[in-house]
């Protein structure tokens, strides 16, 4: 049976939403299918968001059916809006940020280590198994939705970050298949489904706001990250036509700092009045400085804003305290705190890590928006100088303040001669639900006409290579990196890499060391680097292949060269050929396979 | 299978078969009909209410007296629940005017109206159409979508209900 439907799925780090838009009807509208979810012990309520949120109940709530739901038993967990309430009160039990660990190569993701940091009795979950029980749960809700049209058969569309590299991509895929998620999912860039929902939106217009030389900077700020993308407009064939052309690194800064920054902010006022505030009603603090700043942060906002924290326990009237918070401090506080002015050559602050570092996500040390983006745009442009947008999409429920959106542009613009010399992209921007609605646009348009963003890989991808020579005692043997994969190889397409022959031991795993770049977009595939800047690389899962010894093989080594290829769903891979036998042997990631799968 | 080809089957079975004649005879009411879908076990005026206390307080609101406070610290208090009930308002029923004509101005309401969507009052005699003042737009729900209870049978049954529990008592440990 063939697909009746384009159905888009953004995997927030803190919000999921799904959308679809059926395949058989000429410009229809693009629509969010509703998410059944857990509210409240024993309560389902549809909504249009489902926080990816975990709740691992005790065995008592489980008992007693709280997290029962669409028939299913004693389940011993939550996921979703009720979730996300329990984050603030009972930390201890609640995964968050499960996308953030999926892409930390740092620790091995299909290990039950969350939550991070969770005492022994709770049952702990791997990032990837999180991630599949929010996947299970939007499939749940398309299956309740559209009972006739199995989402395996469906053109199914997954958003992940631009910065997510190789290995994050296939775990990503893992647990999409694990959810049902059909065998030919197609991963697509959360950018680029931003302005494909612009896309959608715009129709043919979408010519009249951009021209050829046009450069778009898609700045998406989530609730927990930054992704940056350039998309450059150019013209080919008389038609015009987007491409690619860059993506930041994954940083870890979002609209919840601002709103936590916030809350701390009126707590500090609470405290003078000699209030403090429990975990209860610091959500609620966090909720109404939401917002305030929503509120105070537009044109004509209100120049005070009253935040009022509700007094505990069924005493309420007699416990509420309110502490009034002035525009210019709020102003001050997120303005200067997430987007201060700065100079394009600015980098952001790296604190010098203390000695003793608790392992946990890599929160950036610097808040500030508008730094990360003066390094993207300065590391970008490489010896040309910095890359200079002449338009912006906004993308993120942040950017409902229109102070934040106005700073934004006014950096940028000062960068390069003046405010006037950047522009918002004209025309609807849906700022919480684009990205699933552009991914089912995306979808739909892929086989047949419409404007495609063209780009290919975001990063380029090396394998590490020991030099030969005589190990020196206690010093490191130093690595050469072999380019595999150049810049913007484009999906649907396969290459040999060039070079010399490689020896790999048989009977035995061989493992590689691998690197990826977002910022060296010259190297061709098979140039072998010898030296680089720190920065410039960084390591990711290392890969592995294990070449069977063959029948009579004397050799211990075998010459082989690499192959790869990106497939037309944007899956990487990577496989070394035998040059004498021509025997193909694909290399995986090496992440440890011995996680328990519940 | 042909229906003809099943009569024969079952005839030759009654003959055959006196448990089977017994059960063609007096066939058990409804028995091999799947379940029907259980009812939620909760009525869902008090998962409305439950609602309505969880994200906007209304009940600790209607339950403590006003008498020892002040307006300023009752005004406090009402502008968040007042913003989350209405939220909550929004979200279940999203309710807007019967009527989009201005309050207060000229209405006429046509021979043949509804008279569930609009009340007379005052004077009224005669056959429509009247003509009259617009005193109240009225409200509609647009939706209905109240949550549902899943909660287990097996806690229904005990002697004080979970379903009956608006909002669980809570201890900080």
């Amino acid at each position: 049976m063939s697909a009746r439907f384009s159905v888009g799925i953004d995997l927030g780090t803190t919000n999921s939403v799904i959308a679809c838009v059926p395949l058989d009807q000429e410009r229809a509208k693009v629509e969010l299918v509703p998410i059944p979810q857990l509210t409240a012990p024993s309560t389902v309520e549809a909504r249009d968001f489902l926080p990816s949120f975990l709740y691992l109940g005790t065995e008592a709530e489980a008992a007693a059916g709280h997290f029962d739901a669409g028939g299913k038993k004693k389940a011993a967990h939550a996921v979703g809006a009720f979730a996300q309430r329990q984050a603030a009160e009972v930390p201890a039990r609640t995964i968050a940020s499960a996308k953030s660990w999926l892409c930390d190569s740092r620790v091995d993701r299909r290990q039950p280590i969350l939550p991070w940091g969770a005492p022994a009795e709770v049952l702990k979950m791997s990032p990837v198994e999180a991630s599949r029980r929010y996947l299970e749960q939007l499939a749940a809700a398309w299956k309740a939705a559209n009972p006739k049209a199995p989402l395996a058969q469906q053109e199914v569309v997954l958003t992940l970050p631009a910065s997510f590299d190789a290995s994050a991509r296939e775990l990503t895929r893992e647990a999409a298949l694990e959810a049902g998620l059909p065998e030919g999912v197609v991963l697509l860039e959360e950018p680029q489904a931003a302005l494909y929902a612009w896309l959608a939106e715009m129709g043919d217009r979408w010519r009249q706001h951009l021209k050829p030389g046009d450069r778009l900077l898609v700045c998406d700020v989530g609730g927990g990250t930054t992704d940056l993308t350039l998309i450059d407009v150019a013209e080919e064939d008389g038609q015009l036509m987007l491409k690619r052309v860059a993506v930041g690194n994954h940083t870890l800064v979002g609209g919840d700092n601002m709103d936590l920054a916030m809350a701390h902010f009126a707590a500090a006022a609470f405290a003078k009045k000699g209030v403090t505030l429990d975990p209860w009603q610091s959500v609620a603090l966090w909720h109404s400085c939401r917002v305030a700043k929503e509120a105070m942060l537009n044109e004509n906002g209100p120049a005070k804003h009253a935040v009022t924290v509700l007094g505990r326990g069924s005493k309420m009237i007699g416990g509420t305290v309110s502490v009034e918070l002035e525009r210019e401090a709020v102003a001050k506080l997120l303005l200067d705190g997430f987007f201060p002015a700065c100079a394009l050559e600015d980098a952001p602050e790296r604190r010098r890590a203390p000695g003793f570092k608790e392992i946990g996500l890599p929160f950036e040390t610097d808040t500030a928006i508008t730094r990360h983006i003066a390094a993207f745009l300065s590391a970008q442009g490489g010896e040309k100088g910095p890359m200079r947008p002449t338009h912006v999409l906004f993308n993120g429920g942040v950017f409902k303040a229109a102070a934040l959106r106005e700073r934004l542009l006014e950096v940028i613009g000062g960068w390069f001669g003046g405010r006037k010399t950047v522009k918002v992209l004209e025309g609807v921007h849906d700022l919480d639900f684009s990205v699933a609605k552009g991914a089912a646009y995306y979808g739909a348009v892929k086989k047949g006409k419409g404007v495609r963003i063209r780009g290919g890989t975001a990063r380029s991808y090396y394998v590490g290579i020991e030099t030969a020579g005589p190990a020196i005692p206690g010093a490191v043997r130093p690595v050469r990196a072999l380019c595999v994969v150049p810049f913007g190889m484009e999906e649907g397409t396969e290459a040999d890499v060039p070079g010399d022959e490689i020896g790999l031991a048989v009977g035995e795993p061989a493992h590689f060391r691998f690197f990826s770049s977002a910022v060296r977009k010259t190297d061709a595939a098979g140039a072998l680097l010898s030296t680089w800047k720190e920065e410039e690389l960084s390591e990711t899962d290392s890969m592995e292949a294990q070449l069977p010894r063959a029948k009579g093989q004397k050799d211990a080594y075998v010459p082989v060269r690499f192959h790869v290829r990106i497939t037309e769903l944007g899956v990487l891979e990577l496989s070394c050929a035998g040059t004498a036998s021509g025997e193909r042997w694909k290399l995986e990631f090496s992440v440890r396979r011995d996680a328990e799968k519940a | 299978m042909s229906r003809l080809g099943l009569a024969f089957r079952a005839f030759l079975r009654v003959l055959r078969d006196p448990a089977f004649a017994e059960q063609v005879a007096h066939p058990a009411q409804g028995e091999a009909l799947p379940a029907p879908p259980k009812q939620p076990s909760r009525s869902d005026a008090l998962t409305l209410l439950s609602v309505l206390q969880q994200e906007a307080r209304l009940v600790d609101f209607l339950k403590e007296s006003l008498s020892s406070y002040d307006d300023a610290q009752i005004g406090a208090t009402v502008r968040d629940v007042h913003r989350d009930c209405g939220a909550v308002l929004e979200r279940l029923f999203a309710l807007r005017p019967v009527d989009s004509r201005a309050e207060g101005g000229e209405a006429e309401v046509p021979a043949g109206f509804d008279a569930s969507r609009i009340r007379l009052s005052g004077n009224v005699t005669g056959s429509p159409p009247f003509r009259g003042k617009l005193r109240h737009a009225g409200w509609e729900a647009t939706r209905c979508q109240i949550p549902e209870w899943s909660g287990s049978e097996d806690a229904a049954r005990l002697a004080r209900p979970a379903c009956w529990v608006v909002a669980p008592a809570e201890v900080e440990v």
